[in-house]
C-alpha cells in the first residue's frame, strides 16, 4: 500500500457511534475511511440473518434514545431509517396474573389501582420526578463535559453551563436532583410505591446491562438513562427501527457513503501508528496500512489501548486509569425464531401490551437474588428479562405468520464460575444450553408453551458479544454506567473532551461521555470535537430549539 | 411541675448532651429529658466500645491497633496506614496499602470541614449575608479540593461517590487486609463494600485522622463526659422523665409534656430521637403531608447487633500474642466474604459468615469481650434466631481462639429491634438514619430538613440522623445548637 492511501480521517470501527463521527467529519468536507473487523457494519447495532428467513436485532434491539438533533442533521429517515413505537409492557407473575404498563394514561391508572390503589397517585408523583431529571439532563448528552481540575475557556464554560443548570432548578429541587442521581433504583420506588410488582415491573431499567444490583447506589440514573429518549418527541417512548436495529447503521452507513466516505469491511484495526506522540495512522490485521493525521476509535477504551496500542506511546498513568476502568459483562441475550406467537394464558387475548416488553420478574428482591448470583460468577437462577416480539409491528423480521423474540437477560457473568474458579473458558457449550433452559423455564412463566414454538435459538453470552462485537467483557455500554465513569470521569479523568494523550487519536465510542444505549450521542460529540480542532466550525447536533 | 426554660432537649444521648451544652454555654436555660434511667443514650457500654475520633474533654483514650484475622493464620497488624503480619513479617501489600490510606486520610480532611457545620445550602440566596457566608464556606472546600493538585483532584472526584470493592481491589489482591477497609466502610450501614457511596463511608470514618481509640472507663465515661460538659455549662438533665407531646401553639412550639404528667414551656425543642418519632410526637398534622411521607420513607433500617460474652478467662487466639489480643480485632477476611456476609441481609436472613469487630475489655475481674457483628436482620428475633446466631457467632470465634465457647460464661445479644428499644434509635440503626449519599449532607435526613429545623417553628432535630450522622461525634448536636442560635428561637 503506497501513499495514495492517505485519508484526512479514520474511523476504527463502523459501529453507530463511528459511523456517526464518519458522517460529520465527511460532510465537512473530509476525506474519511472507516475500517471494520466484521464482514457487515454496525457493531452492536445490527440486523442479522441467521436462520432463513428471520431477521434478528442480536445485539441492541430497541431504539428511543438515538439523538434527534442527529437524526435531523444526518437525514437519517431519507435514508430509510423508521422508528415505529410500541405501546406498553407487562410483567407477568407465577401465579397467572399481571402488571400491565399502558401508555394510556388512564388506562395505567386503572391498572395500577387494580394492584394498589395507593399507588395510583405515586406513580404520578414517580414519572414527574423522573420526567423532570430527564428534561434536566437531556441538554448535557449532547455537550462535552467540562473538566472541572482544568482553567481552559472551553471547560470553565461547559462548567458554567452545568452550574447555571443547576442553579436554575433552586435549591430545593437540586437537593432533590442531587438525591436522584446518588440513589438506588429500588430504595427510590420504595420510596414512592407498596406494591412490590408494579416496582418490580419498574426497576427493570435500572439495571438493564450494568454489574449493580436494584439496591446498589446509582442504578436510578440508570433508570434514567433508559427514559431520556424519545421517539419521535414523545419522552420515554421506546420504538424498533424497522427491519431490526441494523436499519440505523445502514441509513448511517449510506448517509456517509452519500457523503464521499469510503468503508472497509472485514479487517479491523491491528494498531494504531503512532510517531512522536503523533497519531499517523491505522496497520490493519490483513497487513494494510492507512495514514491520516486524524484517528477516531470507535472501540472501547481498554480494547483501544491496551490491545490495539503500544503502551510506550502512552503515559503511564493513563495506562493504570485504562486498566482501572470498569466493563463488565452482566448480560445474555436470546434470539430466538418463532414458528408462531406464544400463548400468553394470564393476558387478554391480542391485548395490546404484549406488544411492548414483557417480564416475569416479581419483586425487588427476586432481583436483587439475581444480582447476587452474578457477583459470585453464575448466571442468575431465577433472571430477570426484558423480551419482546418486533415482528408483530414491523412484519419485515420473520416470514408471514411466523414471529421473531428477543430475550435480554440480566445477568450473565462474563467469567463463568466452575470448581471455584471464574473464567471466560468456562463457557462451554453446555453451559450455554444450561443457561438458555434457565432462561426458557422463566419465559414459561409467561409462555407455557415457549419451548415447542422455537425454530431456532440464538444463545449469546458476554464472551459471545465480546468476541463478535468487540465490547470488552460484552458489556453493553462501553463501561459501567456508576459515578466514578460519567460525566468528567469517563472514560478517564482529563480525557472526558474525546481526545486522548496520543495527539490526533480521539475517543468516539460509548466509552466517552455520556455512554452507552443506541444514542449516537458520543459520535456526535467528538465530530464537534475534533472540527473544532481543525478551524471547522459546523454546527454537529445543535440543541434543539 | 412546671417550669420555664429557653430550650428543651429531647433524649440525653451524646448529641443531645452536646447540644445541650453549646446553648447553655451561651447563656441559655437549658433542660436535658431522657425516658432512661441513664445518659448516653446508645453511647453506652453495652452497646459501643471504640472511638473513631476524639473524645470529649475528661476522657483518656488508648489509640489501638488492628488485627485483621486471617482464616489461614496470616493475620494482619494494622496501625493507621501501616500494615504487617502479625508475626513481624512485612506484608507484601503493605506500601499499596500505605498509599491508599494516606489519601483517603486527605480527602476525608476535606471532608471534616463539612462535617462540623451545617451542611452547605444556598437556600438564602447568594445576595444575603448568610448566603454570601454559606458561598465562601463551599468555595473554601473548593480551594481546598483545588489545592491538591490536579492529579490528585481528579482521583478525588473519582473515587468521591464510588465503591469500596474496586477502590480496594484495584490496588491490592483480596485478603484479610483489605477486608478489613472494607469492613470499616460498611460497619452499622446496610450496605455492602461492592455498594457505590461505601468509599465516602469510609473516608467519613477517616475523617479524624484514622486512628481507633479506647476510652479508658468505656464508653460510659464518654457519655459521662457530654453530660459533665452539659452540667457544668448550666444545662440541666433529667433522666427518668419520657417526653409525651411536643406542645406546638400557632405553629411554633411552646413546651414538651412529661410522663410524670409534668409541663415544661420553652420556645425552643431539640429532639435527638428520629423524625418520625419527632413528628408524631409533635403531631403529624402540624407537617406537611411531603415531609410526613418523606419521614416515613426514611431509610433507617437496622443492621448490626452487638454481643457482649462475659468470659471466664482470657482467650487465646492462634498467633497472636498477649498483647496483640488486646487490639481491635476483625474478622473480615476478605472484601468479597464482607460482601457476601452482607447478602442474606437484604433478605431479612442472618449471614452465613458475619462479619465482626471485637475488643476485649481488659480489667481487673472477669474479662468481656465486646462484639460488633455487622448485616443482621433488623427484625424477627426470635428465641431460636437468637441464640442460633449466638451460636454462630462463638463458632466463628472459636475458629480463630481454639477452646473460645468453653469460656463463655454469658452472652449478652443486643439486636436492631433490642437497641430500637433501649434507646429508640430508629429501626434500631446506629445512625439513625443510613448514611447513603441520598441521605447525607444537604439531604440529610431527607429533602427539606437539612438545615436541622424541623417542620414547626422552634423544632429542631439534633441527633444523628441530622447532618453529619452517626458515630459518637456530638456533632450533629453542636451543629443543631449553633442553627438554633443563628435563628434567634430561644
Amino acid at each position: 500500500m503506497g501513499q495514495h492511501d492517505r485519508y484526512d480521517a479514520i474511523i476504527a470501527g463502523a459501529g453507530h457511534n463511528g459511523l456517526t463521527t464518519a458522517c460529520y467529519l465527511a460532510r465537512a468536507g473530509l476525506k474519511v475511511l472507516v475500517v471494520e473487523k466484521n464482514d457487515w457494519i454496525g457493531g452492536a447495532a445490527v440486523s442479522r440473518s441467521l436462520h432463513e428467513g428471520w431477521t434478528y436485532s442480536n445485539c441492541s434491539y430497541v431504539c428511543s434514545l438515538l439523538r434527534r438533533e442527529i437524526v435531523r442533521d444526518l437525514d437519517l429517515p431519507k435514508f430509510g431509517l423508521q422508528v415505529i413505537p410500541y405501546e406498553g409492557g407487562a410483567t407477568f407473575t407465577a401465579n397467572g396474573d399481571y402488571f400491565a404498563y399502558h401508555s394510556d394514561h388512564d388506562a395505567l391508572r386503572r391498572e395500577i389501582a387494580r394492584h394498589e390503589p395507593r399507588d395510583v397517585d405515586a406513580y404520578d408523583r414517580f414519572s414527574q420526578t423522573v420526567i423532570r431529571q430527564c428534561r434536566f439532563i437531556r441538554p448535557f448528552l449532547l455537550r462535552s463535559a467540562p473538566d472541572p481540575t482544568s482553567f481552559k475557556i472551553n471547560d470553565l464554560q461547559e462548567l458554567l453551563y452545568l452550574v447555571k443548570r443547576a442553579h436554575g432548578l433552586g435549591p430545593r429541587e437540586l437537593a432533590e436532583t442531587l438525591r436522584f442521581w446518588t440513589m438506588s433504583i429500588g430504595d427510590f420506588l420504595d420510596e414512592h410505591f407498596e406494591n412490590d410488582l408494579i416496582k418490580a415491573h419498574l426497576a427493570g431499567s435500572g439495571i438493564i446491562g450494568t454489574g449493580l444490583g436494584v439496591y446498589s447506589p446509582g442504578t436510578a440514573y440508570v433508570l434514567l438513562h433508559h427514559y431520556m429518549g424519545d421517539v419521535d418527541g414523545a419522552i420515554g417512548a421506546w420504538g424498533f427501527a424497522r427491519g431490526g436495529m441494523g436499519a440505523i447503521s445502514k441509513a448511517l452507513g449510506d448517509c456517509f457513503e452519500a457523503a464521499g466516505g469510503t468503508i472497509f469491511t472485514g479487517s479491523g484495526v491491528e494498531r494504531f501508528l503512532v510517531e512522536g506522540g503523533k497519531i499517523i495512522g491505522v496497520a490493519l490485521d490483513n497487513g494494510d496500512e492507512y495514514r491520516a493525521p486524524i484517528v477516531a476509535s470507535n472501540m472501547d477504551v481498554k480494547r483501544t489501548f491496551l490491545e490495539h496500542t503500544d503502551a510506550k506511546d502512552l503515559p503511564e498513568d493513563f495506562t493504570r486509569a485504562v486498566k482501572r476502568f470498569k466493563i463488565r459483562g452482566s448480560s445474555g441475550k436470546l434470539n430466538i425464531a418463532l414458528d408462531a406467537l406464544p400463548d400468553f394464558p394470564a393476558a387478554p387475548k391480542g391485548a395490546n401490551f404484549l406488544r411492548g416488553d414483557l417480564h416475569a420478574s416479581e419483586s425487588l428482591a427476586e432481583l436483587e437474588r439475581a444480582y447476587d448470583d452474578w457477583k459470585e460468577g453464575r448466571w442468575s437462577a431465577n433472571p430477570y428479562f426484558d423480551m419482546l416480539i418486533p415482528s408483530q409491528i414491523d412484519p419485515t423480521m420473520a416470514p408471514p405468520g411466523k414471529h421473531m423474540m428477543t430475550v435480554f437477560v440480566q445477568y450473565a457473568p462474563y467469567a463463568l464460575e466452575k470448581d471455584g474458579v471464574c473464567s471466560g473458558e468456562n463457557w462451554t457449550e453446555e453451559a450455554k444450553k444450561a443457561f438458555a433452559e434457565t432462561v426458557f423455564d422463566k419465559i414459561e412463566q409467561v409462555c407455557p408453551d415457549i419451548r415447542s414454538k422455537v425454530v431456532h435459538a440464538e444463545i449469546r453470552t458476554p464472551r459471545d458479544i465480546e468476541r463478535e462485537v468487540g465490547l470488552t467483557e460484552g458489556n453493553i455500554f462501553q463501561g459501567e454506567l456508576t459515578f466514578d465513569q460519567l460525566l468528567f470521569n469517563r472514560p478517564v479523568p482529563g480525557y472526558a473532551n474525546y481526545a486522548t494523550p496520543i495527539e490526533g487519536m480521539y475517543l468516539v465510542g460509548s466509552s466517552a461521555h455520556p455512554g452507552g444505549g443506541v444514542m449516537a450521542a458520543p459520535g456526535a460529540n467528538a465530530a464537534r470535537e475534533i472540527l473544532k480542532k481543525l478551524g471547522k466550525g459546523a454546527a454537529v447536533a445543535a440543541e434543539a430549539a | 411541675m412546671n417550669a420555664r426554660f429557653d430550650v428543651i432537649v429531647i433524649g440525653a444521648g451524646h448529641n443531645g448532651l452536646a447540644a445541650a451544652e453549646a446553648l447553655a454555654k451561651r447563656g441559655k436555660s437549658v433542660c436535658v429529658v431522657e425516658q432512661s434511667d441513664a445518659v448516653g443514650g446508645m453511647a453506652c457500654d453495652r452497646l459501643a466500645h471504640l472511638l473513631y475520633n476524639p473524645a470529649p474533654s475528661g476522657v483518656e483514650t488508648r489509640e489501638i491497633d488492628t488485627v485483621s484475622l486471617s482464616p489461614e493464620g496470616a493475620h494482619v497488624l494494622i496501625r493507621r496506614g501501616e500494615a504487617r503480619f502479625t508475626s513481624g513479617k512485612p506484608h507484601p501489600d503493605a506500601a499499596a496499602y500505605q498509599t491508599l490510606y494516606r489519601r483517603l486520610v486527605r480527602y476525608a480532611g476535606l471532608l471534616h470541614q463539612l462535617a462540623e457545620a451545617p451542611p452547605p445550602g444556598l437556600e438564602q440566596g447568594v445576595t444575603s449575608l448568610a448566603g454570601l457566608r454559606e458561598l465562601s464556606r463551599l468555595a473554601k472546600l473548593g480551594v481546598g479540593v483545588k489545592r491538591l493538585g490536579k492529579a490528585e483532584m481528579r482521583e478525588f472526584l473519582r473515587i468521591l461517590l464510588t465503591n469500596a470493592y474496586d477502590l480496594l481491589l484495584d490496588e491490592m489482591p483480596d485478603g484479610p487486609l483489605p477486608g478489613a477497609l472494607a469492613a470499616d466502610a460498611v460497619r452499622g450501614a446496610f450496605s455492602g463494600p461492592r455498594s457505590p457511596g461505601t468509599v465516602l463511608s469510609l473516608m467519613y470514618r477517616l475523617r479524624h485522622g484514622g486512628g481507633v481509640f479506647l476510652p479508658a472507663g468505656g464508653m460510659g465515661a464518654v457519655a459521662g463526659a457530654y453530660a459533665e460538659g452539659a452540667r457544668r455549662a448550666g444545662a440541666e438533665v433529667r433522666c427518668g422523665l419520657g417526653v409525651t407531646r411536643v406542645i406546638v401553639e400557632g405553629d411554633k412550639v411552646a413546651g414538651v409534656l412529661l410522663s410524670d404528667g409534668g409541663r415544661l414551656d420553652a420556645s425552643a425543642v431539640l429532639s435527638s430521637v428520629g423524625p418520625m418519632q419527632t413528628m408524631r410526637m409533635a403531631g403529624i398534622a402540624e407537617f406537611d403531608i411531603e415531609a410526613v411521607r418523606r419521614a416515613r420513607k426514611l431509610r433507617a433500617k437496622g443492621s448490626t447487633a452487638k454481643l457482649n460474652l462475659r468470659l471466664g478467662g482470657v482467650p487465646e487466639f492462634t498467633g497472636l500474642s498477649a498483647a496483640q489480643v488486646k487490639a481491635r480485632l476483625l474478622v473480615a477476611p476478605s472484601v468479597a466474604g464482607v460482601e457476601r456476609s452482607f447478602n442474606p441481609a437484604k433478605y431479612g436472613d442472618l449471614p452465613k459468615q458475619p462479619v465482626l469487630e471485637m475488643v476485649l475489655t481488659d480489667g481487673t475481674g472477669p474479662s468481656t469481650l465486646s462484639v460488633i457483628a455487622g448485616h443482621v436482620p433488623e427484625t424477627s428475633w426470635t428465641t431460636d434466631r437468637r441464640e442460633s446466631f449466638t451460636a454462630s457467632v462463638v463458632e466463628t470465634i472459636e475458629r480463630f481462639a481454639p477452646g473460645f465457647g468453653s469460656l463463655v460464661e454469658e452472652a449478652d445479644l443486643l439486636t436492631p429491634e433490642d437497641i430500637s428499644a433501649m434507646t429508640g434509635a430508629p429501626g434500631g440503626h446506629w445512625h439513625h438514619a443510613e448514611m447513603g449519599l441520598d441521605q447525607m449532607l444537604t439531604t440529610r435526613p431527607t429533602v427539606g430538613m437539612a438545615r436541622y429545623r424541623f417542620g414547626v417553628a422552634g423544632l429542631y432535630l439534633c441527633g444523628a440522623s441530622a447532618h453529619p450522622g452517626g458515630d459518637v461525634t456530638g456533632a450533629p448536636g453542636r451543629n443543631s445548637a449553633a442553627q438554633v442560635l443563628a435563628d434567634g428561637v430561644a
